[in-house]
Formats: structure tokens, sequence, C-alpha cells
């Protein structure tokens, strides 16, 4: 067969780390959280290894997916709609008395006959809280060259505070740090506290698909949950699990200031193009383009289409089909689609959820440290 | 099953009094209204009416078109049965011929036709901007029992004799044709939208091919022949906004109107009548810190940090600091140097304009052309375009070109 494609598969879990942002995902979960004004999270990833030849994308989905689901479609928009593979949203099976699973060990179990039918070498496994513009292949070269069982792609940066607070009896995610060793992992630490730069595990493995059925299988025996905790750290001495370390950009979801920060960030033409260096595919809308009528008055923004604009607005991530009113101000503000500032509305540091309406002349301000956040379709 | 109703849009065009922006592609793929092309407007109707088997006859420069199409998806028109269909002219068993006219164009697909085994065919233009809802015009076809129906607009009296005009009795129904008359006797001009009842359409589009004098053109032969034979003939009125952009001055002011939908009475923001497009993909739009944007329409990718006042931003086009733009229609991925002052004009595609330069000018009582930048021009630094210019080549730094 011609070699286009990339000898790798992937398996994406759309839902870890709901519980940072309990706000954004009331009616959605993390991947299907808008970001960067027109995309979702998953896009990012997907797009990623769509770009990279990989075409054979498995989204394990485990609650609030019906948003993603109608996002994702049948894959078209990432060029995902293939006879052979393609992309595949599998549910939780509703069948026998089988719960909806906990952790990762369980879910890869429950499509362990998937996995064995497949035909690619390797098999990525990812999160989709990271906004990334990954190059998979560099890390599929690395983990050949380092002769690696498993390669764990890590970033390294600080741990955000969102995380830090993590109270471990209310959420099942757990977060990863590693201890190399000239490349080889020798420690992963759960849900470390250390300040500072860490190796701060991204969640992206890579595996070869025989070894990762073969570790499944075992697990699930003795009735292991998490992958990370249950499978890699207690085996580090048997399993070459080496580091890849990744040094592009990336946007990682811990809480919804963070959130904030990271749309922001984006407003630097610098962070911007680092993102998308490659092409990131999303669902579209087709809206028209966006229209500046009258006074508007327009600085240091990231607009997507079909808003129009008729205030003034400064340092601000509109997306798709935001309405500014006549005299309406808005400032250091993010605004989700189809939001509606009406004429005379003062907001500033605000985070409106989608079809939110400001009505006229409302003041509405959050801080720098503390901005607002207004429901999905709520009135103020 | 048989479809009710197929449309088949004429897109052969070349648009030659467009001459720069249609050197490498035909007029209806020409870009429009900061992320369409023209073609948009018919494909869309068409989807939006309820039609899904459409026939898209090209000739000239059929490439990007045939890129823009592909399989019809953005338009929902990738379908099992139907769906778009690019049609150039083909060689077969009795020789090959190029399109020789309009109604040729329609009798070489015959067989494309027959296929779908239709009641009703609409014919298009593929370069009229304009939102119509051709179920309407069908409802008028089926309840006047016409065999050939003609959309036209009330044009006023003093410009009629430009047009083909349909003089009709108080029933609508066609009496006499006009075509480019000096004592026009209507006002109603003809759209060059047409729906026939497909076995007349055929019979007339065979008749007009044996014929060897026959021009094989609708306006010129098969209409005359169908009033001289006294079919039933009617003129469906619409009134809604219409233009057909074939020269730059009438580009440049539809792409105006867009701004203006309140007194122009073309919408794009229309949610029950979408016009779809080809997605660029790129992010959201930046405005920059010092920026200025005034009534302007800006679409996903551009960058601006100078100044833009009433002008339409295609996707990825970047306004450098201190450069102005003003009136101006600035097609995909252009770079406005930092410095530059560029009025009252049509920047094509992937064009540079370098820093310093000047494009246009901002109409005068004496002079109010509409400059125009061919795609992948480089205008130099310093250099100036004036208001009348038509540039299809790059220029040199400092050079002027009137």
């Amino acid at each position: 067969m011609v070699n286009s494609n990339s000898d790798a598969m992937s398996i994406i879990f759309p839902n870890s780390y709901d519980n940072q942002v309990p706000e954004l995902v009331s009616e959605r979960l993390m991947a299907s959280i808008p970001f960067a004004s027109r995309y979702r999270m998953i896009d990012f990833l997907l797009s990623s290894m769509v770009n990279c030849g990989i075409d054979n994308i498995v989204v394990i989905v485990r609650k609030n997916y019906r948003s993603l689901m109608r996002h994702l479609g049948s894959g078209r928009e990432w060029d995902l709609t293939r006879k052979n593979g393609g992309l595949n949203i599998v549910p939780p099976y509703a069948e026998k008395t089988v719960n909806v699973y906990n952790g990762r060990v369980e879910a890869l179990a429950s499509i362990l006959e998937f996995i064995k039918n497949q035909r690619e070498k390797y098999v990525f496994i990812s999160d989709a809280n990271i906004a990334v513009n990954f190059d998979f292949n560099a890390m599929i070269d690395a983990h050949i060259q380092s002769g690696a069982d498993v390669s764990i792609a890590y970033k390294e940066e600080e741990i955000p505070y969102g995380f830090m607070n993590l109270q471990p009896t209310t959420s099942s995610d757990l977060y990863y740090t590693l201890s190399l060793d000239n490349g080889r992992v020798k420690e992963i630490q759960i849900n470390p506290k250390e300040q500072g730069k860490q190796n701060f595990s991204m969640n992206i493995y890579l595996i070869e698909r025989e070894r990762l059925i073969d570790l499944i299988t075992k697990a699930y025996a003795k009735g292991n949950v998490y992958f990370e905790r249950d499978i890699l750290a207690p085996q580090l001495n048997t399993l070459k699990v080496y580091g890849y370390k990744y040094e592009g950009y990336s946007a990682r979801i811990s809480d919804i200031k963070n959130y904030f920060d990271e749309n922001m960030k984006l407003l630097d033409d610098e962070n911007l193009d680092a993102l998308f260096h490659a092409p990131i595919y999303t669902k579209v809308r087709d809206d028209n383009p966006t229209r500046y009528i009258g006074n508007a008055r327009v600085k240091n923004a990231m607009v997507a289409d079909g808003c129009v604009i008729e205030g003034e607005v400064e340092n601000c991530i509109l997306f798709r089909g935001v309405k500014i009113g006549k005299g309406a101000k808005v400032k250091n503000c993010l605004l989700m689609q189809d939001t509606v500032v009406e004429s005379n509305a003062d907001v500033e540091y605000i985070i409106t959820d989608k079809e939110v309406t400001i009505t006229e002349g409302k003041e509405l301000k959050g801080s720098d440290t503390f901005p607002v956040f207004v429901a999905p379709r709520k009135t103020v | 099953m048989a479809k009710e109703m197929i449309a088949m849009i004429l897109a052969g065009g070349q648009g030659s009094r467009l001459y720069a922006l249609t050197q490498k592609l035909a007029k209806p793929a020409v870009p429009f209204g900061g992320k369409y092309r023209i073609i948009d407007f018919p494909l869309s109707n068409c989807v939006n009416s309820g039609i899904d088997t459409v026939g898209i006859l090209t000739q000239y420069q059929p490439l990007v078109l045939n890129e823009y199409i592909g399989n019809g998806q953005p338009w929902d028109l990738d379908r099992l049965y139907g769906g778009v269909h690019v049609l150039p002219p083909y060689q077969q068993a009795s020789g090959s011929d190029w399109y020789k006219g309009t109604a040729n164009a329609i009798y070489q697909n015959l067989s494309f036709i027959d296929r779908y085994d239709p009641q009703y065919v609409i014919i298009l233009s593929g370069d009229q901007i304009c939102k119509q809802d051709y179920s309407d015009f069908l409802r008028f076809h089926k309840e006047k029992g016409a065999e050939f129906s003609v959309a036209v607009m009330e044009v006023p009296w003093e410009e009629a004799s430009r047009f083909g005009l349909m003089v009709t009795d108080e029933n609508d129904k066609i009496t006499e044709f006009q075509e480019k008359p000096k004592n026009p006797k209507s006002n109603l001009a003809s759209m060059g939208i047409y729906i026939f009842n497909t076995d007349v359409l055929k019979k007339y589009l065979i008749e007009d091919e044996a014929d060897p004098s026959s021009q094989n053109d609708f306006g010129n032969n098969i209409i005359p022949n169908l009033l001289k034979d006294g079919r039933d003939m009617y003129a469906y009125h619409f009134n809604g906004y219409w233009k057909d952009v074939g020269t730059i001055p009438s580009l440049w002011e539809a792409n105006m109107e867009i701004m203006d939908p309140e007194h122009s009475g073309i919408d794009l923001f229309d949610e029950n009548w979408k016009i779809y497009s080809r997605n660029s993909g790129m992010t959201g739009h930046k405005i920059g810190s010092h920026a200025i944007v005034e009534n302007s329409m800006i679409t996903d990718g551009c960058r601006i940090e100078g100044t833009v006042k009433h002008s339409i931003l295609f996707a990825g086009v970047q306004v450098e600091s201190g450069a102005r733009v003003e009136d101006a229609v600035i097609m995909g991925n252009c770079i406005i140097k930092t410095g530059s002052v560029v009025e009252h004009c049509i920047v094509a595609e992937n064009a540079v304009i370098g820093e310093n330069a000047v494009v246009g000018a901002m109409p005068t009582d004496k002079n109010h052309g509409v400059a125009t930048i061919g795609p992948g021009v480089y205008v130099g630094d310093y250099a100036k375009v004036g208001p009348d210019a038509m540039v299809n080549h790059n220029i040199k730094d400092g050079e002027v070109q009137w």
C-alpha cells in the first residue's frame, strides 16, 4: 500500500478534566468547549492528527456528549468520513449492568475487540483539554529512536493553579509529572504540588497496538482503573517508558480563569501564529462576514464571522454571531457564539456562554482575577 | 424517481469587461462579498428553493470553478442521486464542439437532463447577484399553466432599451419580445432566468440545432420561436435585489451594497436564506490595538493594524499599520503594506500593495473610476496607480500607472 498515511490510530478521551471547569461543561464536555473565537477544544488535536495522516480516530465519550456529537457529525470537516477508519464515536455501552466507565482501563477494555481488529501498528491516546498543533509523526520518530514501549508527551511548565487546587475527593481526574533519566521515565508523580517548572505530562501516549491490548487485558482482569497510576507507574522498571518533550505552543484548560487567559493570550499574533502554524478545522456555520457599523470602535480583538458590531470593543475574543449594540462598551471580555450585548450596556471582564443577552444599559463587571461567568441562554 | 425540476446554470461567461479579474477564471468564479464567489448565489438559491440537481455549464477557464465546486458539499449538493455536476463541452462520436451559444450548451447536455426525467427545467445565469426563491417562480409557472416562463424586473423606462424586454397582457402572458429596442413598449427586462416544461425545451432545442442560421441563443432564437408558435409564455415579476455584475464599476457597487443591507435590499444576514460558500478555514480576524475600522465587512484570517473604512476585506487580508483602505474591495490574502493608501478600487486575490504606494483615488466631479489590481500583482513601494487603471502586471517601485 502507498504509505501516505500514518501507521497510527488514535483514541481520544473527551471527558477528561471536565471537573476543572464545571461552569463550561454544564451542557457539554471538555472537548466541545469553545475556544479561540471559532473552534472547539477537540478541533486542535483532531486536526493535528489529520494533518499528520492519522485517519482512524476513536472518541470514547462518557457523559454530556450530545454537543460533541453535533459538532463532529460524520467527521467530514476533518476529512474523517472514511470507508476504512475515519471517525468513530463510542458511547458507553448500555448493555448488561455495566455502568459508565471509570478511568481509561475500563474504557479501553470496552473497545478491546475493536482495537484488535485495526491494522495500524501504533496507537495514540490523548485527552482533549489541550489546544495544541501537535506533530504526531515527530513523536513516532522519537519513539522508534528511543526504543520505547510507551512514550509520554510532556511540557516543561508550572502546574497551573486549577490543578494545584484539585480536590481529590470530588474529582476523579488525576494529573501527572515525570521524573526523567536521560529521557526514560523513572517515576510518575500523581497530583504533585511542587512549585516551579515540572515535566508536566500532556497525557498524550504512544504505544504499539499489540502491547496496548496486552496491557489492558491484564490490567482489566486485575480490576485496575487508571492507565497511568495502575499500569505505567508500577511497571517503570520493566516497561520502557520514555518522555517526549514538546516545546511548541499549547494552551491547557485547568480552570475558568485560565480558560479566559489562554483565550486572551491569542490576541498576541506571535501566540496565534504559533498555535495555527498548520490548519485547524472546525464545523462550518456559513455565517456572513462580520459587519462593523457606524461608530464601531474596535481595538485589539479577535472576531469570528457573523458578528455585527456597532459599539466599542477592546481586548476581546468574540465568537461567531455576536452582536454589540450602539453605545455598548465591551472590554476584556470573552463572548461565546450568538451573545447579544444590547445598546449602552457596559461590560468588563465577563465570560458569556452561548446565546447570552446583556440587556440595554446594563452594567456588569468582573475583575482581572475573577471574570464573571454568565451561563448559556441567560438574560442579564 | 423523476425530479420535479432541475437547474442548469450557464457559467461559461468570460466576463471580458472584468478583464483584469477574469484572466484565469470564469466570471461566475469571481470572488464577491467578502467570502463568496458569484456562483454561490444561484447555487444557494437552488438549495434553499429545494432544487437538489444542478448542472453547471462551463467553457471559459473552468479550472478555478471546477475546483471550487468540487463535490458540491458546501452547498449540500453532494447527493447520491442528483447533486451538482460540472458540465464542460465534450467529445461525441459525431465530433466535438464548443458551446456555440446558450441554447447549444443546454442542447449538448440533453442527455444529462434526460437522466433525471424532470417535469421542469430552470435555466439560470451563473453571473448574477440575486437572492431568489425559485420555488415561488415554479408555483407561478404551474398556476399559469405555462410552457415557458421568464423572470422579469421592472427597469426605469429610460434604461429599458438596454435590455431584452417582455411585452405582456394584463394576465402576465407574453405577447411580444423586444431585444434591446430603440422604442421600448415595455419596461419588463428579462433576467435571463427561464422555466421550461421539459418536453417544450427539448423540442425547441432540437429544432434550433437543426437550423444552420441560428445563433443558438435563448434570447435571439428560442424565445422568438416560442412566440411565433403561440406557446403559453408568461412573465414572472421579481422585485428583489438583482445585479448583473458585468463591469468593474457594477461589481464594486454591488460589493458596497452588501455593506448596506438596510438600503440596498441585499441582506446576507438572513438566517432563512443563507448564502453558502467554500470555507477558508482560517481563524477569526484580528483588529490590532491601533487599528481603526469603520463601516466595513471583515472575515476570517484578516489582520488589521491600519485604517479600514467602508470596505470589504476577504479572507486573510493584512492591512499593516499606517496603511489606509477606503471604499475598497480587497480580495483574499492581499497584503496592504504600511503607509500605502488604497481607495475606491478593487484589488484581486494575492496582490501586494507596497509601502507608501497609492492605488485609486476617491471620486471627484471629473473622475469616479474604480482602479483595478489583478490577482497576484505586486505594486511596488511608492508606486502610484490612477483611478482608471486596470493593472495586470507588476508595477516597479516608484512607477506611475494611469
